[in-house]
């Protein structure tokens, strides 16, 4: 049978030339354009990892939408599902899903946020202790979240309110905090149509950051923060009558509130502080009462004597008995940190693929109460055996008294630096003289270096009273956590940080 | 002329096919399902309606350009009906370019569709439609045009299974063009070259994904009118290329 010839028409074979060259010609200039729309497709997708990495944890109908390029959807029902485990108290699914969302739409603010109060806040032990070892993972999923959003001041928010709380770094916090302010561009603005426009962050931050300085013993600073606190909240009051807006009672109970926290701070100024020889260099306009000079022999009132008297026990396997004498008012609470002998606090750690933390390290912090003078109290770590492995051979059990994460009554009592306490063992005085808990000198003489704060010529970043703390450390072994030997006084060692 | 009076048909054929409608009715289920899931977690309410609402137009649509066009071309030339469009004066390139517009009317109609129960939905939720809203509808409009553009081209020679996979399959290659271009800059040299030939030859979809700026208002980038009509550019350029090559492969084919 004879083949079928194929013929085509004249016209049609004279344009495949010039189509063919019309179609090289336009694939050029599409590839030209893609060149262009890169740079700009870069800056969307900044932060995305690449869908290997994210794959792994995903099952395949979620690994499917972000092939097609639905990350967003696939992140959002992600989060749905997360917040189902949360409700119904499973926590360590959430875990995951949190690394895979934030790697799938590193945009979405709420889940670095949560998640990193989750991790922090949410693993406990059965008598609600948290779990220490899940605050490195949370800093650094909030410093990933602080370096994908830096227009967002609510991540930046709860890194300063996890130090602040959580962790008691106030000088961390207050780091955190005025960057919040201080916005990306570093001159407090934020952006058109953000939730806080004009301002970068939230009043809220604000507040917090007074609070920081209160805890520093910084209240010159502290009360500057509330009038600038007071001065934003009346001007959206005054705003709303401008525009005769009914009365908004949250900002009204603001305002009130941010006057309350000013006259506090300006009478424990003015409690702690007399007037004695320093007016006529003082700063504050108007004059703000003077700082006090340093006691000394002869000079009432002298510092408190807590005669702290601690003991510690071992009442069965991995079940201690905290107990002694600390001679205060009540209110006070004696910190407890039991952890291994070498355990590093913020260690660097790798999140990439997972958030969790070296399980084989013991760390416990709790606190106990002082009640007439003495506290009790028993700290059983043998329900907990994942979280409690105590798989080194030494562990470091620390007792302290610090005068600034105590009660603001015994703050003004001791001073913020613990220029109003001693003990009589010198042994149990400890001078806290790492640098990011440097003081402000308002006191000579009591173990401060650098010049003394004359209000004038020297500002308070130069100012070097560290904190004075009342501490004890132990040196336990196994053995001695098991019960197989007793503690005693013998195994107190000299404290160091 | 010619090319339209074929649209108008290919438009009216396409709206007969129950398989369009139920992907359509799928994808504005799932748009209006937005506001439930929006309840389940309410701070992220706003986040979830408007990532689960353009997600669904583009899965809807994804399906529906698909779907309506590999069989544009291969059901006429099955039931031979193309011999008696052909046997009139009609030329090959404008039963093609006829065939596009036909499928391209049918995405346009589709999306349209989605988009104005997604903007409801996004009404009904904040009580106002951000402009930027807009914008994720027409991109993925556009996006859905250079597919339907590619769908009709591999139509031309393939089957409509192959057809089915081959776009489905490049859709997702074209999808992951933040990858593609990473390769472009591999220190391999075998893979930077085999990443510039599939991140600059191939038709890149990714670029019309701008969710993360529509769902999260704080992501910015400067000009987005700019980047917007250099896209549109773009989805206009490859969808030439590719009806050209259909149509200088349609224009040799046996049918």
């Amino acid at each position: 049978m004879q083949k079928a010839i194929k013929v085509m028409p004249a016209s049609v074979k004279k344009r495949v030339a010039p189509l063919s060259t019309l179609v090289v010609v336009l694939l050029g200039a599409s590839a030209l354009l893609q060149k262009q729309i890169d740079p700009t497709a870069r800056l969307i997708h900044k932060g995305e990892q690449n869908l290997t990495t994210v794959s792994g944890g995903l099952n395949n109908e979620f690994m499917l939408l972000p092939l097609l390029g639905f990350r967003e959807a696939a992140a959002g029902l992600l989060w749905v599902r997360c917040d189902e485990f949360f409700h119904s108290g499973d926590y360590d699914a959430i875990l995951p899903l949190v690394r895979i969302i934030t790697l799938l739409d590193p945009h979405a603010e709420n889940v670095y946020v949560t998640g990193a109060w989750h991790l922090s806040y949410n693993f406990t032990d059965s008598s609600e202790r948290s779990d220490r070892r899940y605050i490195a993972p949370s800093e650094a999923l909030l410093d990933e979240g602080i370096l994908n959003n830096p227009e967002i001041p609510d991540i930046k928010f709860e890194k300063g309110w996890q130090n602040f709380d959580k962790i008691k770094n106030f000088t961390e916090a207050e780091t955190t905090l005025k960057d919040c302010i201080a916005g990306p561009r570093h001159d407090e603005t934020g952006k058109k149509g953000s939730d806080d426009f004009p301002f970068a962050a939230p009043l809220k931050t604000l507040h917090l950051l007074a609070h920081t300085y209160e805890k520093q013993g910084r209240l010159p600073e502290a009360l500057e923060e509330w009038t600038r606190a007071r001065a934003r909240t009346e001007k959206i009051r005054d705003e709303d009558k401008a525009a005769n807006k009914p009365e908004n009672y949250s900002n009204k109970q603001m305002w009130f509130a941010e006057r309350h926290n000013y006259d506090e701070d300006m009478q424990r100024y003015h409690n702690r502080y007399t007037t004695v020889k320093h007016d006529a260099i003082n700063p504050s306009n108007p004059p703000l009462p003077g700082v006090l000079w340093p006691t000394g022999p002869g000079i009432s009132p002298q510092p408190w004597d807590v005669a702290f008297l601690p003991k510690v026990e071992i009442k069965r396997a991995k079940v201690f008995r905290i107990s002694g004498r600390f001679n205060s008012a009540d209110g006070a609470r004696i910190d407890v940190r039991i952890t291994d002998w070498n355990y590093k606090d913020r260690p660097l750690v790798d999140i990439k693929n997972s958030f969790h933390p070296n399980m084989a390290e013991t760390i416990l912090v709790d606190s106990c109460s002082v009640r007439k003078g003495k506290f009790d109290r028993e700290m059983d770590m043998s329900k907990d055996p994942k979280m409690y492995s105590f798989s080194e051979p030494d562990y470091k059990v620390v007792l302290s008294y610090n005068p600034r994460t105590t009660s603001p009554h015994l703050t003004d009592r001791y001073g913020w630096s613990g220029e109003g306490m001693k003990d009589a063992n010198p042994d149990h005085v400890y001078l806290d003289t790492r640098a990011p808990l440097l003081g402000t000198a308002y006191i000579a003489g009591q173990g401060a270096t650098g010049p003394v704060w004359d209000g004038v010529t020297v500002p308070w970043a130069e100012h070097t009273q560290p904190i004075r703390m009342i501490k004890v450390t132990y040196k336990v072994s196994r053995r001695q956590i098991m019960g197989e030997e007793p503690i005693t006084d013998k195994d107190i060692v000299p404290n160091s940080e | 002329m010619v090319p339209l009076a074929i649209a108008r048909q290919t438009v009216r054929e396409a709206l007969r096919r129950r398989v369009m409608w139920i992907f359509l009715i799928c994808g504005l289920f799932l748009i209006a399902l937005g506001p439930v899931f929006g309840f389940l977690s309410p701070k992220d309410s706003q986040t979830v309606l408007r990532s689960l609402g353009l997600a669904a137009i583009l899965l809807a649509g994804l399906f529906i350009t698909i779907v309506t066009c590999i069989y544009l071309i291969p059901v006429e030339i099955e039931r031979r009906t193309i011999y008696t469009i052909l046997s009139k004066p009609v030329q090959r390139y404008e039963f093609v370019l006829g065939k596009f517009l036909g499928g391209f009317a049918v995405v346009f109609i589709n999306i349209a569709a989605m988009g104005v129960v997604f903007l409801l939905m996004i009404r009904f939720q904040e009580g106002k439609v951000p402009p930027d809203m807009y914008k994720g509808v027409f991109l993925t409009f556009f996006q859905m045009m250079l597919l339907a553009a590619l769908t009709i081209f591999f139509s031309t020679f393939a089957t409509p299974v192959l057809n089915f996979f081959m776009s489905f399959g490049i859709f997702i290659v074209g999808n992951l063009s933040s990858v593609t271009e990473s390769l472009t800059t591999s220190r391999v040299k075998a893979t930077q070259i085999a990443g510039t030939i599939i991140h600059y030859l191939l038709p890149n979809f990714g670029n019309f994904n701008i969710q993360n700026t529509l769902i999260h208002p704080t992501q910015e980038i400067t000009n987005p009118d700019v980047f917007i009509k250099q896209n549109i550019l773009y989805a206009l350029i490859y969808s030439a290329v590719l009806l050209i090559l259909a149509v200088i492969i349609f224009d040799r084919r046996e049918v």
